[in-house]
């Protein structure tokens, strides 16, 4: 009886090893005999309003079955005027460019539709979508529905999404210039001049200046109403008095910000989560690529002002700046 | 016979466990080794600003006769807010421990910090001295 069970056990394991050591021979795989789709989006980061969500839409269907006839793309909350979808197709060449081949006629918007139909006999195409964010999703929530059709009736839908729209408002390449154009509002996400600054000096927040004093390093400044220390030579309007925080903080740049090759980006949470009472109303001594965290007195804005680029001749710098209103 | 093996098996397993849990290698209150050194000296300092990027205009000095060191910051730098950096011989630690931001801004009472030798027996205090650049 004992040697019986040993005997089937040795035969299942035998059977066993048999049957894994099968090899599976590779088999092409055959076509799918419909209309098929497919999806990817193609920016990273947070959706600031103002900027594109960009995705790659891809459709094909085998010749033998017909050609494509329209590709629509439905987006929950209607884009902005700027929003498209791509006309041409695009491959990438031997010298890596994409080249694009015209397929259909321009899209067409309507409501939260975007649609290109198709003018070229084609069966496989891939088109770009270009969400431009609008000002009425902020915060919210917004979802794609791709959909394509085919000659011969079929159709196909894809959905992307949800993705949040951030609360934050950006502002790029804004110049400053040392007692000329130097007075900056996070309020108003602008530079003034000092005449403006006069008619708007309850909102300076910060004063851009450009200091070379022997025996000390200043250099490029941001400081703020309150700091008269650190603002020689600076006259202020009359009624700017405001203490800002901030705090100089280098290696942080952000990809909208500095459009560098850096996968860093700031984010809503950063500034809701951002803790600098601590921090000094003034910043000396600043540098290309570096940046401050900034806190209005008020305590309504945090901002995050980076410096793209600095010119000691000129006496100026260029600045981009990202704000998030507290709540 | 064998009861009498049985019996010297038994204590001898008790006195092995006995010896083999006696601490050979001390440690203190950190659970740091405390070794037989006894230099004490700080070998090297850095002071780092709120963005991590140092505000000394040039190399601390550092005294280990006088127990000084000397570094000059930058003009404007934020004193409330900066990150002392001890390099220390081997084995020392100092007190009190630097677990983040350190208040430098009065100027007229110096932050000192005590270096503690490997051994635990040598005690010696530096004095930090800041000077902010003028015009």
């Amino acid at each position: 009886m004992k040697h019986t069970y040993l005997y089937c056990f040795l035969v299942l394991i035998g059977m066993v090893s048999l049957s894994s050591c099968e090899e599976e021979e590779y088999a092409i795989p055959t076509l799918k005999q419909e209309l098929q789709n497919d999806v990817i989006k193609r920016t990273l980061g947070p959706n600031l309003v103002g900027m594109n969500i960009e995705f790659a839409y891809a459709m094909a269907l085998p010749k033998t079955l017909g050609k494509l006839v329209s590709a629509e793309v439905t987006a929950m909350i209607d884009g902005a005027e700027a929003t498209y979808l791509e006309n041409r197709s695009f491959y990438t060449n031997g010298s890596g460019e994409d080249v694009g081949i015209e397929v259909g006629s321009k899209s067409v918007n309507s409501g939260g539709k975007t649609t290109v139909t198709f003018t070229k006999d084609t069966s496989a195409a891939t088109l770009r979508y270009f969400y431009r964010i609008p000002t009425t999703a902020r915060g919210k929530e917004v979802s794609f529905q791709f959909t394509a059709k085919a000659s011969n009736g079929q159709s196909v839908s894809y959905s992307m999404g949800p993705y949040k729209i951030a609360e934050m408002d950006m502002v790029l390449d804004l110049d400053v210039v040392d007692s000329t154009k130097a007075f900056i509002s996070i309020e108003d996400m602008a530079v003034y001049n000092a005449a403006d600054a006069a008619a708007n000096a309850s909102k300076i927040d910060l004063v851009y200046l450009y200091r070379s004093i022997p025996n000390i390093t200043f250099s490029h400044g941001l400081v703020s109403p309150s700091a008269k220390t650190y603002l020689p030579g600076v006259i202020l309007p009359a009624g700017a008095t405001r203490s800002t925080k901030v705090q100089k903080v280098w290696n942080l740049r952000d990809f909208h910000l500095a459009r560098l090759q850096y996968g860093v980006y700031i984010d809503d949470l950063d500034f809701q989560q951002l803790n600098i009472s601590a921090a000094p109303d003034y910043a000396i001594n600043m540098r290309a690529e570096a940046g401050v965290w900034v806190e209005t007195q008020d305590g309504k804005y945090r901002a995050y002002v980076y410096v793209n680029s600095v010119n000691n001749n000129t006496k100026s710098a260029k600045i981009s700046i990202k704000r998030y209103l507290m709540k | 016979m064998l009861k009498y093996i049985k019996w010297v098996t038994a204590m001898m397993l008790a006195v092995g466990m006995l010896v083999s849990c006696k601490e050979e290698f001390p440690v203190d209150e950190d659970g740091l080794l405390i070794t037989t050194r006894s230099q004490c000296y700080v070998s090297n300092f850095e002071l780092l600003g709120p963005d991590f990027q140092t505000v000394r205009v040039e190399n601390a000095v550092i005294d280990t006769t006088a127990q000084t060191i000397n570094v000059k910051v930058f003009y404007g730098t934020d004193l409330k807010n900066l990150y002392p950096q001890f390099s220390l011989v081997t084995d020392a630690k100092l007190e009190p421990k630097i677990i983040g931001k350190e208040d430098f801004s009065d100027l007229s009472k110096p932050k000192q910090y005590t270096v503690v030798s490997g051994n635990r027996k040598v005690r010696k205090t530096y004095t930090v001295n800041l000077t902010v650049q003028t015009p």
